[in-house]
């Protein structure tokens, strides 16, 4: 009884207590010495001056990337007296549509937008399955020449294609199916022409050759490498062959990162504009590089190359638009995607 | 199964002795045909079977038939087909020698190469530490700084590059932005004024030019660096929380823990990333040398000369990545991983 007489000293007093509260009286440290321990010292000055820099830094950057779209964008809404005005610098006094609707209707930009989602879309699926394919291979199944094989991977990447644009070009200009290991032309095969069709880019596809392909291997076999490998043991042990147990097991799993590499080589292959100038010579098919013309019926004269930029900007942002949509929807996989890949060397 | 691929398997087959029969020996025991690791390797084939094929049959023809042309002049046929005239070294004799402009744009190319890349390389360190970090906003600015990896690539930077106006720009008092961002940029940078910034500190001309440079290109670097930002955010995020825990314990400042666990812990990514950066200048459509070359291409009678200059300037680089790759592995800090 003598100890709990003597606790009310240093246990706190209970002022009311209910079935789920309970009140009790303590004394509190003063609001102003709270306030002095937490906010009035250096170590807070100094995270919250490092916190804005960053703040403001990030702001700065996030600003010079952002700003040349909107200029882009503005400046695509001028009409002719807004050049000519000096007081007009970001928004257009007599915004107008008619750049957006000379170009649409004079750059038959629908045709071209058909076109490049066509060529896009087949690329970037044909890619993305062919590269993980390949990936998967490099990953999971080691015998000889798998180091060799992907040396030569990474050399694909690595042998910029402005060094093989005149070859490539005659490849698929004279396209036989030996080519050059038809050494003393034994054979004589008959060769097609498959410029301005989408057959080169197809077949580089297919084979793992298209554009940064090099790069999606990669990523992929990164990625791969970090799926464990009692997974397939266990596929394997249920009766499924190699090749469902990819198709049926890993492909599902690997999603985010599909998602990313589809990602890529879609907007890749969709502002791509040297194979689509190097195989389509002639405007028979139109592609979005061939809309970046001037639109025959807008009159530039009042002020010729300011107006010409302008159209180059609408032109960018008509390219664009769809892909921001995308970016838009799956940034949010490229980011996750990439940090999954886990590309630690 | 047919005999030649059960033949080819055996020979893959880096198994002991006693797993390989015999060849006197009967066959028959092996009835699941071969052995799990044959067929792995087998499977392993078929996966990588596009690519064979497309070394084959696209690549291999094609590296081959770009050099022959760089040492040849091409007449085509007029049935379809074309014919090749061995002139030996004359289009690199021409590349190097004759052509007036050839060897000044390799060498301002490969300085400004060389002067990228460190630029580069740490301005994406730089913003991949800022933006792991946890903050108000985090998600936004991550999607801003990766949009120049989607949309800033190869047609709009063309269409960036060839603006009319950005060369105009300059000499008039106009005020409209030509959207191709060095305004922005310009206009921030002479407000900052880092020239005077710098000359107070004592460092050498050759460095606040540098630095000077590298700010007023500060458009093109961000938009240059955006893979590369990615790539070391994948590094950073793979490094364990305990490791900066530990040091927060043991009481190391923020300074210390970024160069004691960040830099080597991320230094595989460095040689991935410079090796990337060049790879990426090397390929980009904005590479002078490379735009050159292109001007070459497309004049008359120029495509076995662009062959010829292409792969000179290609064997340089690669023997510049090789030289950084040296420097630079001999840095790295490989984390042993069971």
């Amino acid at each position: 009884m003598d100890n709990v007489k003597n606790t009310p000293n240093t246990a706190p007093k209970i002022t009311k207590e209910t079935k789920n509260k309970i009140r009790v009286e303590f004394e509190r440290t003063s609001a102003w010495t709270r306030f002095k321990i937490k906010y009035l010292q250096s170590g807070f000055f100094v995270s919250a001056l490092f916190k804005i820099a960053r703040f403001l830094l990030l702001i700065g950057i996030a600003y010079v990337i952002l700003m040349p779209f909107f200029t882009k964008i503005s400046s695509s809404f001028m009409s002719g007296e807004d050049f000519v005005d000096v007081t007009v610098k970001l928004i257009p006094k007599y915004p107008t549509l008619d750049t957006y609707k000379a170009i649409i209707k004079d750059n038959a930009y629908f045709q071209a937008l058909f076109n490049t989602v066509l060529l896009s879309l087949m690329c970037a699926i044909i890619q993305t399955f062919i590269c993980a394919l390949i990936a998967y291979g490099f990953a999971k199944f080691k015998f000889k020449g798998n180091s060799l094989l992907f040396g030569i991977i990474i050399l694909t990447m690595v042998v910029p294609h402005q060094t093989l644009q005149f070859s490539l070009f005659m490849r698929f200009r004279y396209f036989d199916f030996l080519g050059s290991l038809n050494i003393f032309n034994l054979i004589p095969m008959p060769t097609a022409n498959m410029t301005n069709t989408f057959w080169p880019l197809a077949l580089m596809s297919f084979t793992g050759l298209g554009f940064k392909n090099g790069l999606y291997v990669f990523m992929l076999r990164q990625y791969f490498k970090g799926v464990p490998d009692e997974l397939e043991e266990s596929a394997y042990l249920d009766g499924y062959g190699p090749f469902e147990t990819f198709i049926k097991i890993i492909l599902p799993l690997s999603i985010p990162m599909l998602i990313t590499v589809f990602l890529f080589s879609f907007s890749w292959q969709w502002t791509d504009n040297f194979y689509t100038t190097l195989f389509f010579p002639t405007v028979t098919t139109k592609l979005m590089p061939n809309i970046v013309v001037l639109p025959k019926s807008l009159d530039t004269t009042i002020a010729p190359s300011m107006y010409a930029s302008a159209v180059n900007n609408a032109c960018a942002m008509l390219i664009i638009a769809p892909l921001i949509v995308i970016y838009l929807f799956c940034q949010r996989y490229m980011v996750q995607g990439i940090e999954r890949s886990g590309i630690t060397g | 199964m047919n005999k030649a691929a059960k033949t080819k398997a055996n020979s893959m087959l880096s198994l002991p002795a006693g797993n390989v029969p015999a060849p006197g020996m009967p066959k028959k025991h092996r009835v699941g045909g071969a052995s799990l690791d044959a067929k792995k390797a087998r499977s392993g084939w078929l996966f990588l079977a596009p690519f064979i094929i497309g070394l084959f049959f696209i690549y291999a023809p094609v590296i081959v038939d770009s050099i022959k042309f760089s040492f040849a002049q091409v007449k085509p046929l007029r049935g379809g087909g074309f014919r090749l005239i061995p002139v030996g070294w004359e289009n690199y004799n021409e590349a190097l020698f004759v052509n007036p402009d050839f060897t000044r744009e390799l060498v301002t190319g490969i300085k400004d190469l060389l002067f990228d890349v460190p630029a580069i390389v740490i301005f994406s360190l730089f913003m991949a530490v800022l933006l792991n970090q946890k903050m108000l906003g985090r998600a936004v600015f991550r999607a801003i700084f990766f949009i120049p990896v989607i949309l800033c690539t190869g047609l709009i930077d063309k269409i960036d590059a060839d603006n009319p106006l950005s060369n105009y720009m300059q000499n008039t008092t106009s005020s409209i932005d030509t959207g191709s961002g060095t305004d922005t940029v310009n206009a921030i940078v002479n407000a900052t004024d880092i020239q005077w910034m710098f000359s107070s500190m004592k460092v050498g001309t050759e460095l606040v030019t540098y630095v000077v440079n590298i700010m007023n290109n500060i458009y093109d670097i961000i938009n240059r660096s955006g893979v590369q930002m990615l790539i070391f955010l994948a590094g950073l995020q793979s490094i364990s929380p305990a490791i900066y825990e530990s040091c927060d314990i043991d009481g190391a400042s923020a300074w210390e823990t970024f160069w004691k666990v960040t830099i080597p812990m991320v230094s595989p990514m460095i040689l991935v990333n410079a090796i990337y950066t060049v790879i990426d200048a090397l390929t980009s459509a904005d590479n002078s040398v490379m735009s050159f070359i292109t001007d070459v291409y497309n004049g008359a009678g120029g495509q076995e000369l662009s062959s010829a200059m292409s792969w000179m300037y290609f064997l340089i680089v690669l023997g510049l990545i090789g030289i950084v790759a040296a420097v630079l592995s001999a840095f790295i800090f490989y984390q042993r991983r069971d």
